[in-house]
Order: C-alpha cells, then structure tokens, then sequence
C-alpha cells in the first residue's frame, strides 16, 4: 500500500493513458486511410498519449481481429511497403459511440474538477 | 539516410537487423506468416523514421528504436490477444489449454476453467488407454472395482474384481471420445469470456 502511495501517480498516468489510446487511433483513422507512422504523427501532434511507438502496432493488430479497422499492404516511393488501415462499418459504429461516451464522461471530470483547480490558482 | 555508400550504414543496418531478430525471437509463437507481417511494419517504421531525421548516425538509429519500445515489451502485446484469438476457435487441446493457462495467470475464473480442461482430458485420456489397453492386455488391463475404489488400468489387488470385462473396449473408447469432444466445447464456450486486458480505471466504454 505503501508503495502505491510513493510510485502511483506514475503508475495511474499511464493506465490513463493506455485507456485513452485506443479511443486516439480510431478516431484518427475517421475521415481517411493512414498507416501507423501517420497515426503516430497524429497522435503526437494531438496529445502525449503514446509512451513508446511500438504498442500501437499491437493495438491496431487486435481492432483488427476484432473487425473494427481492415488493412492493405501498399508500396510507397521510399521502396518499403506501408501497411495502410481504415475503418470498418462496425468500426464507425463503434468509435462513434465510445467518442459519445467520452466526451460525456470528460465533461462530468472537468466539472468535477473544476472547483478544485480554481481554488489552487 | 540509409544509403548503401554511407560508411555507417552497415553497421545501422546490422542494429536495424538485431532489434528484429530480437523481436522475432520474442513473437515466437505466432503463425509465421503473422511474424512476418509484423516485421515489415515494424521495419518499414525504423526506415521510414530514419529517413525523416536527415543524416543517419548512431545516437539518431539509437533513440528512434528506444522510442519504438523494447521488443521484449511489445512481442507480449501482440502474443496474449493472438493466442487467445486462435484458442477460442481451435479444436486443439494443446492450444486450447494454453490459452486457459494464459488465463489462468490473470484471474481465479481463467484458473478454474485451466482446471476443469486438465481434469476432463485427463479423464477421457484415461478411458481412451483403457479402451485400447483392453484390447492389446486383456488380463493385465481392467476396470476394477474393491469396495470403496475404482480405477482403469492394472491391478495388484487381488480382491479386485474386473466389472465391465470385454465392455471396457467400446465403453472406454467411447466415453474417452465423448470426454475429449465435451472438454474441447467447454474450453472454446469458456474462453470466449476471456478478458486478458487488465480493468484499466479511466476505460470509458
């Protein structure tokens, strides 16, 4: 217990993190096809959400066993081939609702922390 | 960039290599063809970065893969969900029980069920060799029944008396099959409700 006290906060930080990032890499992927640097650089340019680059690929790998996004190899200028991803229908769906959730579930935070973070200015 | 006439490059290209070989070795347990898809994704994301960052040196290649993670970190990631994925609709037993251990690391439940798969394919193993055993070592083979006990196998106790004789052939062989095809629906049924992901506080679904 003791140490949940001194190393927690670290520790939660991330779990926020990790619960969020799921949510980022649908969402990127709304409006158009990208390949996971792209989601990356979006990510990155959006939030600080990624901790190392290298758990997205797993990510993006179970959304598509679960049927969320679908890919397709496609060769790129720089000789290597990129691995582009997009939604699926169930995937909108899907993303559309945990967005809802979200953005409902920020708010009620935001008001609940609201008071608190004024008294400390 | 990782042009073939720079002098660094083949010693970038080797780091390149080993990081991939360190995480191939890590995934092992995946389908090849699945490895190897992730490998070029992952290869395809060092080159890609590498190219970004202009000249390409040491302290460059260095900090792109310390950015990408460890491969001992991220093999696990891709593994627990792939495994579990092919248990669910596996007919395996092997598979099938490694995908109940996996669980059974990480909840009471996943442990329970881990249980029931050993137990039920160790008992329809049982009546299986019994069956077989029948038929290859009628007088040493049996199904025994002493007051209080009962056992397929060998006996040395002489009070034991064989109950099903020549029955145990077709009784063993087919309660054994019945018990390996039950064992194998309750493991696929059961996995199914497999939650690997640890319950993270802020998940907003």
């Amino acid at each position: 217990m003791q140490r949940m006290a001194t190393d927690g906060s670290e520790n939660w930080e991330s779990q926020v993190r990790k619960g969020w990032l799921e949510l980022a890499i649908l969402a990127s992927l709304w409006s158009e096809k990208l390949y996971g640097l792209d989601i990356l650089r979006r990510l990155e340019a959006g939030s600080d959400l990624v901790v190392a680059e290298g758990t997205i690929y797993p990510i993006l790998n179970r959304l598509k066993r679960d049927g969320l996004i679908d890919s397709k190899w496609v060769e790129s200028e720089g000789g290597h081939p990129r691995k582009y991803y997009w939604l699926t229908a169930a995937g909108r769906r899907r993303t559309l609702s945990m967005a809802r959730h979200a953005s409902l579930f920020l708010g009620r935070i935001q008001e609940l922390l609201a008071p608190l973070l004024s008294e400390e200015e | 960039m990782l042009t073939p006439n720079t002098p660094h490059s083949d010693r970038l290209q080797t780091r390149i290599d080993a990081y991939l070989m360190r995480l191939r070795r890590s995934l092992g347990e995946l389908p090849p063809e699945e490895v190897a898809d992730i490998l070029q994704e992952i290869r395809g994301h060092i080159l890609e970065r590498a190219e970004a960052a202009g000249e390409m040196t040491d302290e460059r290649l260095v900090a792109i893969l310390q950015a990408l993670g460890r491969p001992e970190d991220i093999a696990p990631l891709y593994q627990a969900e792939a495994l579990m994925a092919r248990a669910r609709t596996s007919y395996s037993p092997t598979l099938l029980l490694r995908g109940a251990l996996r669980w059974a690391m990480l909840s009471v439940r996943g442990f329970a069920i881990f249980l029931a798969g050993l137990v039920g394919y160790g008992i329809a193993l049982g009546f299986l060799v019994g069956g077989f055993g029948k038929i290859v070592a009628p007088r040493q083979i049996g199904a025994w029944w002493t007051p209080g006990s009962f056992s397929i196998g060998t006996t040395t106790n002489p009070a034991a008396h064989d109950v099903l004789g020549w029955w145990l052939v077709p009784v063993g062989l087919a309660v054994g099959a019945i018990g390996l095809v039950a064992t194998t629906w309750l493991l696929r049924w059961a996995l199914g409700f497999a939650k690997l992901r640890r319950a993270i506080p802020a998940r907003v679904t």
